[in-house]
């Protein structure tokens, strides 16, 4: 029978392994996979069966013969890592896409009419060849840029890479070897203590007291016990199962392992969460759409000067050399740059505040966020259980629950606080660890669990000394917590010397001691335990577990001398002492309190129109009581219990529209159809899922995703990830977090602190809005530099402004104001405005392009010529001879052409002439970006409200200008870049035309405020 | 839910409603009011602006002088250049159509150096600057085509092509109050191993100081450059190949060896004759 059994476990096995293989194919077949429970059964199998399946032997282990045969079969254990993208096809992707594919096009196009000229003509202009070498050069190096900041992000991750455990102890043939944890096998015997992180997925075999913490699992902190004994069907709750990477913290065990590798639970997960396709961010949607404005306008421009240029009877190679211009014009070279660095910017100011970005794109989507599902245990609370209130002398006492103890204190004088501090300090086995006298007792490491290490600190901390308190009262006995009992109870010598008496303490469940005791303390008096007082505890006890929080009893007794002299032996297994007729003390509860920051930031999400869902595996009494205390769900809110309860009506009758709020239970959730759920979504401002597992939290992104909600979620566990990846922007935790969630998500936590989400929406929006601003600055430019190629070709006039310099504009002067607009700060409260609609605001729109190409670009257009027409004019090439004179002007073999007083030229000395006009042209776009940056400064706000504290800028302003200076008047540059040095006259050509944008926009900005919503809101607000 | 109850009312939206939207009645996104707004915006605004540059275009040329240029420094040094206009002068000394065009052209540059013409300017100073800054009315000083001789196209109407001795006419670009140093003339040759035979008309191939300084087109309506003639005395082994030649101005400071402009008081061209 043995064997008929594992054969087809056997088949099972390794019909699953394909199934893992396949999944990533096909992204369906994932997600139902994933929300099935884990396929495990080995925990319902004997030990012998076990070993039987894995052919191994309960004691000698594997041979070393089959260990290196599995080794073969199953591969190392080890993850294997998502599938990452080849470094040369992220580079390609960097060379050909955005701007790069139409720059490509004019540098081949350049390539391409030089050979035609070398082709045909004796002394071919190198003009041609040296301009397809800059375009190709612009290309490489900005891609080459792109690449590396890209690179520098992800390095990030590389940390956490480092994913399996280093070393493991197995027993082969009967001998403990230690070794590298990538050779386990299947099959493996193991063995693990306090401190190691599991090898692989165990079945324990056997356990001394050990502990793990299934937390990169599960979410779940609280170690949990493990031994030999399958107690549940669920693979995920046996005690008999120890999982791959989640840490043994206390004890030893034995076990086989079951599994390997990516066949583990959690690597399953990995694998799945890997699977998982994601999508593009808002941000490249937004930059994808801008890049397809900004293409179409110059394709349609190239396309059709290029066949108004054939109609008007330029040649085939003039009408390609317009094109080039028409294309190098349009095409904001330096703007992909630009963008890259100002969310560089932004991603390092979000680390200083302790949010990690991995992905610079997901910089933005925290800006856009409108839903934000989050954990509760360490996110918005502090993740570490506090005694929050007490129940003594018959009336409650509140403790303080802040992180920093700013919070009230309570009397601490009474007697009875006395007697119930002592009990909770001497029935309690949580101890602070060694050595940590330096720090605040908040902060120091206990050995216990959650409740008694409240316990520990809150005795600690008010009244010191907990230590000594216990080296004073020796313990002679103890019965620790079982689930039978709910109690513990110790007893111990009195400090008193004099006193020979037995003190005994006992704590547990409220109302098992509540039955033991006969008596109650009172300001310090034991009165007998009355029908009133009953009817407190009681009340005091519901009025506690309905804030959520985990109540315990104390209860003591001075054990009477004459029985129970000194020397006495208390015999715990056969009790044969008291634990009746005790003298109850009082109540003490605890929860995980929430972060001092969390409700402020909740807050504050509200105001910013996000929407907070909080997701948790707790009860639903203890989530609604931390999401009331942090104010998701908000003050005067009420659930449909809620409702029922005030009405006293039946839940049923009760209309659920009236409820903002809502709690739902899992098990609820579970049956829920995609239209209930999309409904639930919709009509309830305030939610809390409790007792969710994991795989829920991926329905619960999935249908806010399906209302068109940016959805970002947090979270730490490894069953997290799958979300964490659906998500628009998953945010793992730092120090909670799981390493298979840091990699599944695109932002982390350092500090776990949901209040720095709050920062990192922030500097989302800000980015964003700045963003616009930098983009409508460096578009702006655009028009100077497409219109001297219009007028070249349709009023023949002599070239105003050269490809060589308008490569200046957009790579030189204009990228450090550009990219300085990035500094600057929100013209008024972004988290009071609501997230932005993915629909409906773009990044770039059409009131930008009006503002930008339609307006501003225009004056500085202007201002561009008349710079232009001065120079012509003062060396004596009026206007009016200008109009009609290019094909002379451009003939190379015309050395004798006349200006307009009778002068004659030589080719080289009107080129000259053009060439000083086209450094004039680019200076006077300098000029006039002076004005346009300090214009782009604010989109509502006057430049006097906004202020010019922004050095980055004014910075800008001044190396721009240098630059615009160096380029004119370096020796040198005639050659190199055939740019001339300018009168200084010339410089303040375009100043006029500066001060005009200046002027204009201010009025502009001006009736924007004035006339909220009017009709240049609606036309240029951009 | 309330989607399902929106739905039937919904219209579909077609491709064809981004150009015209019936229900809305936008026209590509916009309503004809609309539309109408933003198109009187723009109208309204570029009307504006195109004031705004005629004002200051009006201003900038106020500043302007009628008869010289504000700056004349890039334009320091003559440019040179050669009639008939070509650097290629290919042509068959017996088809009159080939040599035809060369002739007109020196013939039509040669109308205004008629001497009918050149009788009614003035003689002036032989080697000095015809200076007259201070006059109102500038004198022009006469240059005579018969001065070029077998070159001039009087004695010989076809200037020597039909012989296969052709004349080119050099001439050096007018510059505003330009006033060469020296005695500038004209010396060229051929950019070969043996010397080609030439003679120039003036005979010293000089530019004569006395034609410096021009006054510009307005003040100086009737001016004419000084010209010199340079015959290739071709012998017959000198036809059918193509030979290069240089002419440059020398003997005054005017440059001529510049690197970049080929043409600044130098000019190179080629001269194929056939038989």
């Amino acid at each position: 029978m043995g064997y008929g059994r594992s054969d087809s476990y056997r088949v099972a096995t390794t019909q699953e392994n394909k199934d893992v293989k396949e999944k990533p194919k096909a992204k369906g077949a994932d997600l139902e996979e994933l929300k099935k429970e884990v396929p495990l059964t080995e925990h319902k199998m004997s030990i012998e069966e076990v070993c039987q399946k894995h052919n191994t032997d309960i004691v000698q282990g594997l041979t070393n013969a089959k260990a290196a045969e599995f080794l073969i079969r199953d591969g190392p254990n080890a993850l294997t890592p998502p599938p990452t993208t080849p470094e040369w096809v992220k580079f390609c992707r960097q060379l050909f896409g955005g701007f790069s594919v139409l720059l490509w096009i004019g540098a081949i196009l350049c390539f391409l009419a030089y050979a035609i000229q070398a082709a045909t003509e004796d002394e071919p202009a190198g003009d041609n060849l040296y301009l397809g070498i800059v375009l190709s050069a612009v290309v490489i190096i900005t891609g080459c840029f792109s690449y590396f900041q890209e690179a520098k992000s992800s390095k990030i991750m590389e940390s956490f890479k480092n994913m399996v455990p280093q070393q493991a102890l197995v027993i082969r043939e009967g001998e403990k070897l230690q070794i590298n944890a990538e050779e386990v096998v299947a099959g493996d015997l193991v063995e693990v203590k306090g401190g190691d992180r599991i090898p692989a997925d165990l079945r324990v075999v056997s356990a001394h007291g050990c502990k793990v913490d299934n937390s990169s699992l599960t979410g779940e902190s609280e170690p949990q016990n493990r031994s030999p004994e399958c107690t549940n069907d669920n693979p995920l709750e046996t005690r008999n199962i120890a999982f791959f990477s989640t840490n043994c913290v206390e004890g030893t065990a034995r076990g086989i392992v079951i599994s390997t590798g990516d066949r583990t639970t959690m690597g399953r997960i990995a694998t799945l969460a890997s699977g998982l396709d994601t999508g593009k961010t808002p941000i490249a949607k937004e930059i994808e759409h801008f890049i397809h404005i900004i293409t179409g306008v110059a394709v349609f421009l190239g396309i059709s000067f290029f066949i108004l240029s054939i109609v008007l009877g330029y040649s085939w190679l003039e009408a390609v050399i317009f094109l080039i211009g028409i294309i190098v014009a349009n095409v904001p070279e330096g703007l992909l740059a630009t963008v890259t660095v100002c969310l560089t910017l932004t991603a390092k100011r979000m680390a200083k505040k302790n949010c990690l970005v991995k992905n610079l794109e997901a910089v933005e989507t925290l800006g856009s966020t409108s839903t934000i599902c989050s954990d509760k245990t360490g996110t918005l609370t502090q993740n570490r259980m506090t005694v929050a209130h007490m129940w003594f002398d018959n009336q409650i006492h509140e403790a303080d629950t802040t992180e920093d103890q700013s919070g009230a204190s309570f009397d601490k004088s009474s007697e009875t606080w006395v007697a119930l501090a002592r009990v909770a300090a001497l029935c309690n086995r949580a101890s602070f660890k060694a050595n940590q006298e330096s720090l605040p007792i908040l902060k120091r490491d206990v050995a216990g669990d959650a409740s008694e290490s409240a316990l520990l600190k809150c005795i600690e901390l008010s009244c010191g000394g907990v230590k000594a308190m216990r080296e004073k009262n020796k313990k002679v006995a103890e019965i620790p917590f079982n689930s039978t009992n709910k109690y513990q109870l110790s007893v111990h010598e009195t400090e008193d010397e004099n006193d020979n008496r037995y003190l005994l303490v006992m704590k547990g469940a409220p109302e098992r001691i509540l039955d033991r005791s006969t008596t109650i303390m009172v300001q310090g008096k034991e009165q007998p335990m009355d029908e009133e007082l009953k009817e407190a505890f009681q009340n005091a006890y519901l009025e506690l577990g309905g804030l959520g929080e985990r109540v315990l009893g104390f209860c003591h007794a001075l054990l009477p001398e004459d029985q129970f002299p000194k020397g006495f032996a208390f015999d715990c297994d056969d009790v044969n002492f008291p634990t009746e007729n005790l003298c109850f003390l009082g109540l003490m509860s605890m929860i995980d309190p929430p972060r001092a920051a969390v409700p402020d930031a909740v807050g504050k999400c509200r105001s910013a129109g996000i929407k907070v869902i909080m997701v948790t595996g707790d009860h639903p009494i203890t989530a609604k009581a931390i999401a009331k205390g942090v104010g998701i769900i908000s003050e005067g809110n009420e659930t449909v219990e809620d409702i029922a309860a005030r009405l006293n009506i039946p839940v049923s009758q009760v209309n659920p529209r009236d409820a903002k709020a809502c709690v739902i239970h899992g098990s609820d959730l579970k049956d829920l159809s995609q239209d209930q759920m999309d409904d639930l979504l919709k009509n309830h401002t305030e939610i809390v899922f409790a007792r969710t597992s994991p795989q829920q939290k991926l329905i619960i992104v999935e249908g806010c995703q399906r209302l068109g909600a940016i959805v970002a979620v947090t979270g730490d566990g490894v069953n997290d990830s799958p979300a964490l990846k659906k998500a628009d922007i998953g945010v793992a935790m730092g120090i909670s977090g799981s390493d298979v969630s840091k990699q599944a998500a695109d932002m982390i936590l350092l500090d776990d602190n949901f209040a720095s989400i709050v920062t990192g929406v922030e500097e989302g929006r800000l980015i964003f809005d700045n963003l616009k601003k930098s983009i409508a600055y460096t578009l702006t430019s655009n028009i100077p530099e497409i219109t001297p190629f219009l007028f070249f070709i349709i009023v023949n006039i002599p070239l105003p402004l050269g490809t060589i310099t308008i490569l200046c504009i957009d790579l030189g002067t204009d990228m450090v104001p550009a990219i300085s607009l990035a500094y600057e700060i929100a013209e008024s409260d972004i988290m009071k405005r609501q997230p932005r609609n993915p629909a409906r605001d773009k990044l770039v729109n059409e009131r930008l392009i009006s503002i930008a190409y339609g307006q501003i670009g225009m004056i500085q257009a202007l201002g561009g010529f008349f710079a232009y027409f001065v120079i012509m004019a003062e060396n004596g090439f009026l206007p009016s001879r200008l109009v009609g004179i290019r094909l002379y002007w451009d003939d190379r073999s015309n050395n004798d052409l006349e200006d307009s007083y009778g002068q004659q030229w030589t080719y080289e000395q009107r080129k000259i002439v053009e060439f000083t006009c086209h450094t004039a042209f680019f200076v006077s776009i300098v000029v006039v970006q002076w004005a346009d940056v300090i214009v782009c400064k604010t989109r509502r706000n006057s430049v006097f409200q906004q202020g010019m504290r922004n050095k980055i800028l004014i910075f800008g302003l001044f190396e721009e200008t240098a630059l615009a200076a160096f380029l004119s008047y370096c020796p040198g540059m005639d050659v190199a870049l055939r740019m001339y040095p300018l009168k200084p006259s010339w410089w303040f050509c375009a100043f006029p035309y500066s001060f005009l944008i200046f002027v204009y926009d201010e009025i502009r900005k001006l009736i924007l405020r004035r006339h909220p919503g009017g009709w240049v809101e609606k036309e240029t607000y951009y | 839910m309330s989607t399902k109850e929106d739905k039937p009312v919904e219209h579909k939206t077609t491709w064809k409603d981004s150009i015209y939207n019936p229900r809305t009645g936008e026209f590509i996104g916009r309503t004809a009011s609309s539309w109408a707004l933003i198109v009187g915006f723009y109208l309204v605004f570029y009307a504006f602006l195109t004031g705004f540059f005629t004002l200051t275009m009006w201003v900038m040329l106020q500043t302007l002088e009628d008869d010289v240029p504000k700056y004349r420094d890039r334009v320091p040094s003559p440019g040179l250049v050669i009639r008939p206009r070509s650097l290629d002068i290919i042509f068959n000394r017996t088809n009159p159509k080939q040599y035809g065009p060369y002739v007109r052209h020196l013939e039509s540059l040669l109308q205004q150096y008629n001497d009918t013409i050149q009788e009614q300017n003035e003689l002036c100073m032989v080697n000095e600057y015809t200076e007259q800054d201070d006059v109102a009315e500038k004198k022009v000083c006469q240059f005579k085509r018969s001065l070029l001789r077998q070159c001039s196209g009087l004695a010989d109407a076809t200037f020597g092509y039909a012989e296969g001795k052709p004349c080119i006419l050099v001439k050096m670009n007018r510059i505003i109050g330009l006033r060469p140093r020296g005695e500038p003339y004209v010396n060229c040759t051929a950019k070969r191993d043996t010397p080609l035979q030439m003679s120039y008309f003036p005979t010293e191939a000089k530019f004569d100081k006395m034609y410096f300084p021009y006054y510009g087109k307005i003040n100086h309506p009737k001016y004419v450059q000084p010209l010199v003639a340079v015959q290739l005395l071709l012998a017959k082994e000198d036809y059918n190949t193509e030979i290069a030649i240089e002419c440059k101005v020398e003997g005054s400071d005017l440059k001529n060896d510049d690197d970049r402009d080929k043409f600044l008081g130098r000019i190179t061209f080629r001269v194929t004759v056939t038989e």
